[in-house]
């Protein structure tokens, strides 16, 4: 008859921490593009194009809307997505946020 | 009025005049210490580095934190750029005139683009009504100058958007 054999070390139950998880995790942020009075219109559609690859028609409809309506979406990313795009847009001086999909 | 920029080669030639390049000199050489030696609650900085997250301050925090030197260190790279460019230019009949190649009029769109932002938190344009600016208004001159600026930006944008095209 074989002997049972003492384990090592009793087993212990592994506590998992509990992760509270935000609702929200998994949307997107949404990059808003905010109207001011010094960055010139053909400066934004410039900066439109050159940091999202747009079409000179989108980056023009685009900065018209952040013109009449005072500020645009100009893309919905992952947060680090977002986060590169709000750093182009600042280093062009346009004035942007991100902020989390509704 | 004689064009700032012209396309000369691969080149964009910059030329100008002596007074006019002392200005651009001038204010690259202030906003280079504003960004330097910020002061408490400086307009230009809060223009130049707005916030990044809206309704949530923490993230917000997390992500100024984050991009906040890496957007120094390259306004400051285009400002030694500049005026270093300047500073090499060659000078003939009261005209300073410079070549910029590769990224060096994309590194000037973006100085003359900073340095229009600063005047603008500077005298608090978003409070002003232009259209009631007189000519001995104390606001009149660097508003003028902010223009002056933005013309030669829309010369370059044209050049660089024929680039692109």
């Amino acid at each position: 008859m074989a002997q049972a054999t003492q384990p090592a070390a009793a087993p212990v139950r592994e506590e998992v921490p509990e992760i509270a998880e935000e609702p929200s995790a998994d949307l997107p942020w949404d990059v808003i593009v905010w109207d001011d009075p010094v960055n010139l219109m053909s400066y934004v559609v410039f900066v439109f194009k050159r940091v999202f690859g747009f079409p000179e028609h989108l980056a023009r409809k685009l900065m018209l809307e952040v013109h009449e309506q005072g500020r645009a979406l100009v893309a919905s990313e992952p947060r680090e997505q977002a986060e590169r795009y709000v750093k182009e847009l600042h280093r062009y001086g346009l004035r942007a946020t991100m902020e989390r999909a509704s | 009025m004689s064009r700032t920029f012209t396309r000369h080669g691969d080149a964009i030639r910059l030329t100008l005049r002596a007074e006019e390049a002392q200005l651009l000199e001038r204010l690259a050489g202030e906003l280079r210490t504003a960004l330097q030696r910020p002061g408490p609650d400086d307009p230009v900085h809060s223009r130049l580095f707005p916030p990044a997250v809206l309704g949530d301050a923490q993230a917000d925090r997390e992500v100024r934190d984050l991009l906040a030197d890496a957007l120094l260190a390259d306004r400051l790279e285009g400002l030694e750029s500049v005026l270093a460019l300047v500073a090499g230019a060659r000078r003939s009949r009261g005209r300073m005139v410079v070549d910029l190649h590769d990224e060096e009029p994309l590194l000037l769109l973006g100085v003359l683009n900073d340095i229009r932002l600063a005047i603008g938190a500077r005298i608090d344009i978003e409070a002003i009504d232009r259209d009631q600016v007189g000519v001995d208004d104390e606001v009149a001159y660097p508003i003028a100058v902010m223009d002056h600026l933005g013309w030669w930006q829309e010369q370059l944008l044209v050049l660089l958007d024929g680039e692109r095209g």
